[in-house]
């Protein structure tokens, strides 16, 4: 999207600007690096080749041109911490150590100007000294308290408004006045009124940008959007009917672009902490090196490799897997547990055989169409560039549809073989243009027909319709609902820039939290990369729409305390949550209510059953009164359990052996004793890890492992002595 | 070594990280045994009949009809479940493991994700007329009906024993299957194990012309009200179930596959949340995903180095890059890109970072009339809510109060919604929907809420910069069309998606059946219902189409002459140019290469003349030349050739525009 630009940052870093004024808790300096730092690291998180910068400081200790100027004299106390060239994290961390007020008040700033003019100049020119196409810029941060020799002012004027090689310049001044946002510094010096108001002039008279530190800080909080060059997915004809075979026909050439397309948060990639900090001339680590540039090698991590191992079920020894050459396998589907093999030459027999089109298909009532369908990002379709048969045509569509309040529905096919869609296509109609915008419809295999109970009535077993009933509302609370539903309206809650009401939180208006929130923090830490600073909290911008405006909040208390009344809603207790211990009359009892327990005259004691394992021990922690019926049951069931796994023949009653251990686990958590549970996972993991399980019974470990099926702990079960690590270090071999 | 994890969600998931947002969704398996009668009342054939819409199959029959085609649809829809049938009743005994101690169950496909056999051998029972395994022969006694629960309770506790969805399908006319009350009460207690177990029964009962089903006799002693799997879901309503009339109405086979198709995926809940409707009034809410991609089966690798290919399972290690040592996954560590370096954060500090949003919770925000939800903010799926009174008593009456609130005055909810821990926050549309039947009175669509995502400003797309001055419909023109739309009404003027099967997957799951089961494969793909009705546009629409084109070829004329002083020269050379103005507006597809070629009939000439340029400008193709093309047209008259294609577009339009053309 954007070109190529050159920046150069004049930065005061006189003596003056160590101090802290107007109650801030920062120096002047540290208070503008704020803004110089955010300007910087978002350059810099673009990763752009083509964004070139550079950082003057003036009123410094030393003086060092870095071999700009051909002359030194009257450029005193002016540093160049760089050449203009494309910055990475090392340039920042090492320009944070000289960023630091000096001793001296002495350093002109239109000599560091005059600096940053010819750096930019001779870095932006082509072989034979004509300008190259840059957008060149020079941001000014300074507090006004310096000497200015402003004799060659117009000069440089004429220079930075060069209509070859125009310069933009940036400066918002600390504690500057500015009548715009209506700030004027109390007890200014006249000095540096003097200055502010030669400055002033002069940047307007460029044509820059001029302001004062707080407002562009200010500024900073609104999250930057990122731009994207429009690419089409569909350059083809709109047909109505089948110009092949019919006579009548229309055909309208249009392009598709995106229109909503998710912002994706930056992505993290794996590494390990390295273990061997030895040899830099290791060739692995420069292998690793690599993968963030040859200049910056990280310091101590080591990139991830993943490896694929290939196995399949062993047909001599069932139950058990093989491993498997990478040169032996093919491609192929699964059909339910069939392998159908498909030879690469023959992979294009399973595609429906399509052509790039995008045909109408009917059309539908835009008010009976249901919201809820789409199930895709928006496009949008418009004319292709510089037709105008296609202008009038799309156009005379869309406000056809508009005017008939209808939307159309189309078959889409992107690309020759690229499986059809069916779209919806709705007008839209701006102020400034005009569009189709499509959205994907579901097909048939798309809906899970799941069947819900009616919600404004009550269906008894027996068929009957109830209107009264404790999950009905109530007229009162219907009334109230009602009116708090009014009194919380948005449609006129917002303002625009000019004070007027309009729509609050209208898509444009909101960001993405957690996009902004990594990127804030990624360039948060390039500047602080103290490991002790806490993380600060997320932009407050973020967070406005986490919650009803305060405001309007306060407003409408009076008619959620009405629905509060009205409704009378309970938060069920965790307690009553789990069944605790369980009385029979508890027990969940067939449609007909027939108590089964009596039926089978209330046994005092049941017996597990290996063969009907689950049921049983679940009936016989019922039937138990107490503790020591409880523990006969969890000894018979371990007995079984570790029968399970003796007998297994390879994995193959793993599962079951699982299965009964979760159901034992979540048992007896429930009836309050996970000590019982605890004490037998650790004698079992003890007997199938050393071998006592009838063999190598490792990979059952790693199941039990996987699911999570260890120690109950007392975040799970109050009961529980576990505490949360010990139950994480129970994990571990 | 990697964990293994089982097919059951273990309970700390904190540490996962939020990618795909219903991958635990997918993790849910579902293992359906179809138990089916087989009793002469079962097998018993209706009266032949010529009359088409006349029962043609015995409710035995239906049965398996049914069942191979929800096995068939599984393979599509759940490629990772298991299914089963077990006939019940026969005279022969099999459970394909030599044991006999479940007498008169016949096992014709075991528990399992199904294999083409299995398929095919399900097929050929239903196709063949004849029964030729002798397989559906009832047994004088018949079975026991607690014989049968036990039978499943093994099955699935062997086949299935760490699915989290186990239900049982049951098939039958007889609603009263025992004899002796000791032999019902055997039946109660084997039920009740299946319920302990954690299976469901769904019963499927079938009414004979003399005999209508009584649940309450039998059945309702056997059945629960509520799935041990996920007791919080809402009850299924007992009455809808659908008591299938033999002999009479829809045909059986059409009203099982109608009741069956409702259970044919388990109902799961995505996700469980507070929806907060001002502060200190929570209630609780439960999330489904009703609409979704149905995405077909990716390609895998098979093992070809047996004597039968094989499925290829893989797992993946981690190793560190420098020394080749297998890593563990706690030793990782996230970094992000910056600069060419990388910034790193500890686990700690990355969820601090993602989890700063706060808990997960739909919080109510204000509300916005409905018209605020235009279509082009579309960005996703919605997920449907409905209440849940596991945390909050009383949230079923908070909801269905909001949701008909919202109904009536066309409201929508503005929702700050946070799925899970970990999840990004995003602002959502709280959009009521209200319950949907078809003829019969089924439910089509359940009343509650839709959670509809909202865009945020960086999920907004700039529109691609439209011309300087497109040329605009007329009311006339805009009219014309108004008549084809209102022609090509679907039916209802509704989209029923249920009339759309997706073409591509239902080809692709054709070839692969094919190619399993080792048959021909169809050179014919079935009725693609996506494909317009051209025969009906054309019907309805010819003449309407007519009307717009000559209404369209006069606007065109009479805009591009408002819009460039000099025309009539240019309109008078296209007419004779012979491209017939009436066709102009049914084929500019192909028109546009005729057009292009004319440029070699000139002969001669290097580059196309200012005439002709100007045509192409005018009839909007100019865009197609090839940037070759023009760089040589306005190198041959002395302009610049550097620059973009719509620079050196630009650059023709002003010369031509200059000569007055």
């Amino acid at each position: 999207m954007a070109g190529k630009e050159a920046t150069v940052y004049i930065l005061d870093l006189g003596r003056s600007m160590g101090e802290k004024r107007h109650g801030r808790d920062q120096t002047d300096l540290e208070w503008a690096l704020e803004y110089v730092w955010d300007k910087i690291t978002t350059t810099v998180a673009t990763g752009r080749k083509s964004a070139l910068m550079s950082v003057i400081g003036y009123r410094t200790d030393k003086t060092d041109l870095g071999g700009i100027m051909e002359e030194a004299e009257g450029y005193e106390n002016i540093r160049v911490f760089s050449k203009l060239k494309q910055y990475f994290l090392g340039d920042i961390r090492n320009l944070q150590e000289h960023l630091k007020p000096s001793k001296t008040n002495n350093g002109d700033l239109l000599s560091a100007l005059a600096v940053a003019i010819h750096m930019i100049d001779s870095a932006t020119k082509g072989t034979k000294g004509n300008p190259l196409k840059y957008e060149r810029r020079i941001i000014i941060v300074t507090d006004g308290r310096g000497e200015m020799d402003t004799a060659d002012l117009d000069e440089m004027a004429s220079k930075i408004k060069d209509p070859e090689a125009p310069f933009e310049i940036v400066l918002p001044g600390v504690d500057f006045d500015d009548p715009d946002v209506g700030y004027k510094e109390d007890g200014k010096e006249p000095h540096k009124a003097k200055n502010e108001y030669v400055l002033k002039r002069f940047v307007e008279d460029c044509g820059g940008n001029f302001g004062t530190l707080a407002t562009a800080i200010d500024q900073l909080q609104t999250p930057r959007l990122k731009e994207t060059r429009p690419v089409h997915s569909y350059r083809g004809p709109l047909t109505l009917g089948d110009p092949e075979n019919y006579e009548a026909t229309i055909t309208i050439d249009v392009e598709r672009y995106p229109c909503t397309m998710l912002a994706k948060p930056p992505t993290a990639s794996s590494f390990v902490v390295r273990t061997d900090l030895a040899g830099v001339s290791d060739p692995s680590t420069e292998s690793s090196a690599t993968a963030f540039g040859e200049d910056h090698p990280m310091m101590d991590l080591s990139a991830v490799r993943n490896q694929r191992v290939y196995q399949v079920e062993s047909i001599e020894e069932p139950g058990t897997k093989k491993n498997v050459e990478m040169d032996e396998l093919e491609r192929g589907y699964e059909y339910g547990r069939t392998a159908v093999h498909i030879s690469e030459s023959d992979m294009n027999v399973v595609k429906l055989e399509t052509w790039q089109s995008l045909q109408l298909v009917g059309f539908v009532k835009a008010e009976k169409f249901e919201r809820y369908l789409p199930l895709s990002r928006a496009n949008f379709i418009v004319p292709q560039k510089a037709n105008q048969p296609a202008q009038l045509g799309l156009s005379s569509f869309i406000h056809a549809l508009e005017d008939a309040e209808c939307y159309a529905v189309a078959r889409f096919v992107a690309k020759d073989l690229k499986p059809p869609l069916l779209l919806l296509l709705v007008p839209r109609i701006e102020p400034e243009w005009e569009a189709l915008v499509d959205v994907e419809l579901p097909f048939e295999e798309d809906m899970r027909r799941y069947k819900f109970p009616p919600l404004d009535r009550k269906l008894t077993v027996s068929g009957k319709t109830i209107t009264e009933h404790k999950d009905l509302p109530t007229s009162d609370l219907l009334d109230a609902m009602s009116d708090y539903v009014d009194a919380m309206d948005l449609s006129t809650f917002g303002r625009d820039e000019d004070g007027n009401e309009q729509e609050y939180a209208k898509p444009e208006d909101t960001f993405s939290p957690l996009v902004h929130r990594i990127n804030d923090v990624i360039r948060w830490r390039a500047t602080h990369p103290d490991p002790t600073l806490p993380i600060p909290d997320p932009a407050e911008i973020l967070m406005k729409y986490s919650a009803p405006p305060p405001e309007l909040m306060s407003q409408a208390s009076q008619q959620l305390d009405a629905v509060k009344k009205a409704a009378d809603v309970k938060k069920v207790p965790p307690k009553v949550k789990g069944r605790g211990k369980r009385q029979r009359t508890d027990r969940d009892k067939p449609l007909s209510g027939l108590d089964v327990d009596a039926l089978l005259g209330n046994p005092k004691r049941v017996k597990i059953e290996s063969s009907n394992l689950i049921p049983s021990f679940k009936q016989a922690l019922l039937a138990a009164d107490d503790i020591d019926a409880i523990q006969e049951a969890a000894d018979d069931m371990a007995k079984e359990i570790r029968s399970l796994i003796s007998n297994s023949v390879g994995d193959s009653a793993y599962g079951r052996a699982l299965e009964a251990i979760r159901v034992m686990r979540e048992e007896l958590t429930e009836l309050e004793e996970p000590e019982t549970y605890n004490s037998f996972v650790k004698t079992l993991k003890d007997d199938v890890l050393s071998g006592k399980l009838n063999g190598n019974r490792r990979d059952m470990w790693w199941r039990i492992r996987g699911n999570r099926y260890g120690l109950v702990d007392s975040k799970r079960s109050a009961f529980s002595p576990v505490t949360e690590e010990e139950a994480k270090r129970f994990y571990h071999v | 070594m990697a964990d293994v994890q089982d097919n059951r969600p273990g309970e700390e998931e904190e540490e996962e990280e939020e990618e795909v947002d219903d991958s635990s969704y997918k993790t849910i398996k579902d293992a359906v045994l179809f138990a089916i009668d087989v009793s002469p009342s079962m097998l018993e054939k209706p009266p032949k009949s010529e009359d088409k819409k006349a029962e043609h199959d015995s409710p035995t029959s239906a049965a398996l009809k049914c069942a191979y085609q929800l096995m068939q649809q599984r393979i599509i829809s759940n490629p990772n479940d298991m299914m089963g049938i077990l006939l019940f009743g026969t005279e022969k005994t099999d459970l394909q493991d030599g044991d006999s101690t479940f007498q008169h169950c016949y096992l014709l496909a075991d528990l399992d994700v199904p294999s083409a056999q299995d398929v095919k051998r399900l097929r050929d029972l239903v196709n063949n007329e004849e029964d030729t395994e002798g397989i559906l022969k009832p047994a004088k006694e018949g079975a026991s009906i607690a014989t049968v629960l036990f039978c499943a309770n093994t099955i699935f506790t062997t086949k299935a024993p760490n699915f989290s969805s186990r239900r049982l399908f049951l098939v039958t006319d007889n609603d009263y299957p025992v004899k002796l009350k000791a032999d019902k009460d055997t039946a109660v207690t084997r039920a009740r194990d299946l319920y302990d177990l954690g299976c469901t029964i769904d019963l499927f009962p079938i009414s004979q012309p003399d005999h209508s089903f009584d649940r309450s006799r039998f059945y309702d002693d056997l059945v629960y009200p509520t799935s041990p799997s996920d007791p919080d879901a809402p009850v299924a309503i007992p009455t809808t179930t659908n008591v299938a009339k033999s002999g009479e109405g829809i045909s059986l086979l059409k009203q099982l596959i109608s009741s069956i198709n409702s259970k044919a995926t388990p109902r799961r809940a995505l996700f469980t949340l507070p929806l907060e409707l001002g502060p200190d009034l929570r209630i609780g809410v439960k999330g489904y995903i009703l609409i979704k991609r149905q995405e077909h089966v990716k390609s895998c690798y098979v093992w070809v180095g047996g004597e039968k290919p094989q499925i290829v399972n893989s797992s993946t290690t981690h190793m560190a890059d420098d020394t080749a040592r297998t890593v563990e996954k706690t030793e990782l560590r996230k970094a992000y890109k910056f600069g060419g370096d990388a910034i790193t954060f500890t686990p700690d500090e990355i969820t601090k970072i993602r989890q700063c949003f706060g808990d997960p919770v739909i919080r109510i925000v204000g509300f916005k009339p409905r018209s605020s939800l235009p279509i082009w903010t579309n960005t996703n799926k919605s997920t449907f809510l409905y209440p849940s009174e596991a945390d909050y008593i009383g949230s079923t009456r908070v909801f269905s109060a909001l949701q008909q609130k919202l109904t009536t005055s066309h409201k929508i909810g503005l929702v700050w919604f946070i799925a899970r821990r970990n999840a990004a926050p995003i602002l959502a549309a709280l959009l009521p929907g209200t319950e949907q039947t078809n003829e019969v009175g089924d439910q089509t669509m359940p009343p509650g809420f839709w959670l509809v995502p909202l865009p945020f400003a960086d999920d907004l797309r700039q529109f691609p910069a439209p011309p300087e001055h497109p040329l605009q419909t007329t009311d006339a023109l805009r009219d014309k069309m108004k008549i084809i739309i209102e022609q090509l009404q679907l039916p209802k003027a509704v989209y029923d998606p249920s009339k759309y099967p997706n073409p591509d997957l239902q080809w692709f799951y054709r070839i692969l059946q094919a190619l399993a089961l080792d048959e021909d494969i169809p050179d014919q793909p079935p009725t693609d219902k996506t494909v317009p009705r051209f025969r009906l546009i054309d019907k309805r629409c010819a003449e309407y189409i007519e009307d717009y084109g000559a209404e369209f070829t006069m606007a065109l004329d009479k805009q591009r002459h408002s819009a460039l002083a000099h025309r009539a020269k240019h309109v008078s050379q296209k007419r004779a140019g012979g491209a017939a103005a009436e066709a102009e507006h049914r084929k500019p597809a192909k028109r546009v290469k005729k057009e292009v070629n004319v440029k070699d009939e000139e002969g001669g000439a290097e580059t196309m003349t200012d005439q002709r340029m100007a045509d192409l400008n005018n009839s909007g193709q100019i865009s197609k030349q090839t940037v070759a093309d023009l760089r040589l047209w306005l190198g041959a008259r002395g302009q610049s050739t550097g620059g973009k294609k719509a620079e050196l577009l630009e650059r023709v339009q002003g010369y031509l525009e200059e000569k007055g053309l």
